[in-house]
């Protein structure tokens, strides 16, 4: 079932000299059950991107729809995890967890009970009363995670959230959002992940959305079909990554892109996209 | 004998295995490192970590997953902090740490008193019982008080210690059952690397 559709998007700000063009004609969509990542060059407008899906910014020209309608302001089925884990310092685990569903006017009972699920679900059980400056960095991002959770999101929108971390501490991390992704007793179904990290995107989606320098246009949407856990020095995982990454830097028609290699991978279903490559 | 204490997180140690077991639970250290762009060195805590914890075994710079190390993968998030917990339960520094606080005035301990349990020669000592107290949280051994800096433990509503068996011992780590009736472990000591050894 689809849950997000972006349709045509533009975004643009006015600028001193002019408008300035961000993103152009970006168009597609998020089923319940995919993982997908959106990679691009640095400053390319993925962020921008995820708060347009989120609705805390709005499109310049095209649509956005979750569920079949059109998202205007930030939607309540979806969550955002975010790089530098944005807690409350003077809050508590609890408390920080507890924030968002306050601001939905859930009653205490059900508040309660959400805090107390997703604590436990991240690991977070013993920290409760604990202050942000007390936790490790996985530890925070784990309560920035909980706080996401609690509200059930249908979708869960995560903004370089393993950027800040140790690269240890990033991979289990990473291991543990898959989880929660597959767990199909826990939210969310779907999984937006804005990477800066092409090795990253590759070990946990399941479709990686490519975009190109600004202003942004999809170049590509590459589905990736390695079994997990993924090895990062397989040959298959390889080829991927360095596709991707050719994508990035010398656009569709590199050499080694797409179009020059006969292994077939087959692109994600798209609608209305612009680019639509069999890769 | 003073030692070198592993200092690292549980999010650290679980990235490792989780690595490790991306390579079918066996690898060679360094190539571990190499996949993060790390050094040796900086994994290493890491491993001795999860070594003295009974999830790796490492001999001759290749480290492979034990049965108990898969355990642990296979769990859920929640799963995986019961394991740390029986794992913890048999090092010598929280078999230690627990007993300590067990018969603690008020069962709580200071960072002070804690530090005079263990002794470590080439960390910070603050840095160390940091250290120490986020395993026991993690694992939920204990509670921890930030702001009086106490070690505080959880009340059991389990019934009064039993009189300890005269029953053999179990033979080895991990064989037959190894916790009494009153739920405090009676395996023996893990005779493992010197990493959470007390001296």
């Amino acid at each position: 079932m689809v849950l997000i559709q972006v349709q045509h998007v533009d975004k643009s700000y006015p600028g001193r000299h002019g408008t300035m063009m961000i993103m152009q004609d970006i168009s597609f969509d998020v089923a319940d059950s995919d993982f997908l990542a959106i990679v691009g060059p640095s400053g390319c407008g993925k962020s921008t991107l995820l708060r347009l899906v989120q609705g805390l910014d709005r499109t310049t020209a095209g649509e956005i729809r979750f569920r079949d309608r059109p998202v205007q302001g930030v939607i309540p089925g979806m969550a955002m995890v975010f790089q530098n884990f944005a807690l409350y310092p003077w809050l508590t685990v609890q408390q920080n967890v507890a924030f968002g569903l306050e601001a939905l006017g859930w009653d205490r009972a059900r508040t309660a009970a959400s805090v107390e699920r997703y604590i436990s679900v991240t690991g977070l059980v013993g920290f409760e009363e604990a202050y942000p400056r007390e936790l490790s960095g996985g530890m925070r991002q784990r309560v920035g995670l909980a706080r996401a959770l609690a509200v059930e999101p249908a979708v869960l929108l995560m903004d370089e959230p393993f950027s800040a971390l140790d690269p240890l501490t990033a991979e289990g991390l990473r291991e543990e959002v898959l989880q929660l992704w597959r767990d199909p007793q826990l939210p969310p179904d779907a999984v937006l992940l804005v990477t800066h990290n092409i090795e990253e995107a590759i070990l946990l989606a399941d479709r990686v959305l490519v975009l190109s320098h600004r202003p942004a246009h999809v170049l590509a949407d590459v589905r990736v079909e390695l079994p997990r856990p993924r090895d990062r020095k397989s040959e298959a995982f390889y080829e991927l990554t360095d596709r991707v990454y050719s994508l990035i830097t010398e656009g569709p028609s590199a050499p080694n892109g797409p179009a020059a290699k006969g292994t077939a991978l087959p692109s994600a279903p798209s609608t209305g996209a612009p680019e639509h490559e069999s890769l | 004998m003073p030692t070198t204490y592993p200092k690292c997180s549980p999010s650290e140690m679980t990235g490792l295995l989780v690595l490790l077991d991306s390579h079918k639970g066996d690898e060679d250290v360094a190539r571990l490192a190499d996949d993060l762009d790390l050094e040796i060195d900086e994994i290493l805590p890491s491993l001795d970590f999860a070594e003295a914890l009974d999830f790796v075994q490492v001999n001759d710079g290749r480290s492979t997953l034990t049965d108990t190390g898969r355990r642990f993968l296979a769990g859920t998030i929640r799963e995986r902090k019961a394991v740390v917990r029986d794992q913890l339960r048999r090092t010598t520094l929280f078999r230690t740490l627990m007993r300590a606080l067990e018969s603690a005035p008020g069962h709580r301990l200071t960072d002070s008193e804690l530090l005079r349990l263990v002794e470590f020669t080439t960390a910070p000592s603050d840095e160390v019982v940091q250290n120490i107290v986020n395993w026991g949280r993690y694992a939920e051994l204990f509670r921890y008080d930030a702001d009086d800096h106490l070690v505080v433990a959880i009340r059991r509503t389990a019934p009064p210690r039993a009189p300890p068996t005269s029953s053999s011992r179990p033979a080895g780590p991990g064989s037959g059952p190894s916790t009494a009736s009153d739920g405090t472990d009676r395996s023996p000591p893990r005779a493992t690397s010197a990493a959470l050894a007390v001296c």
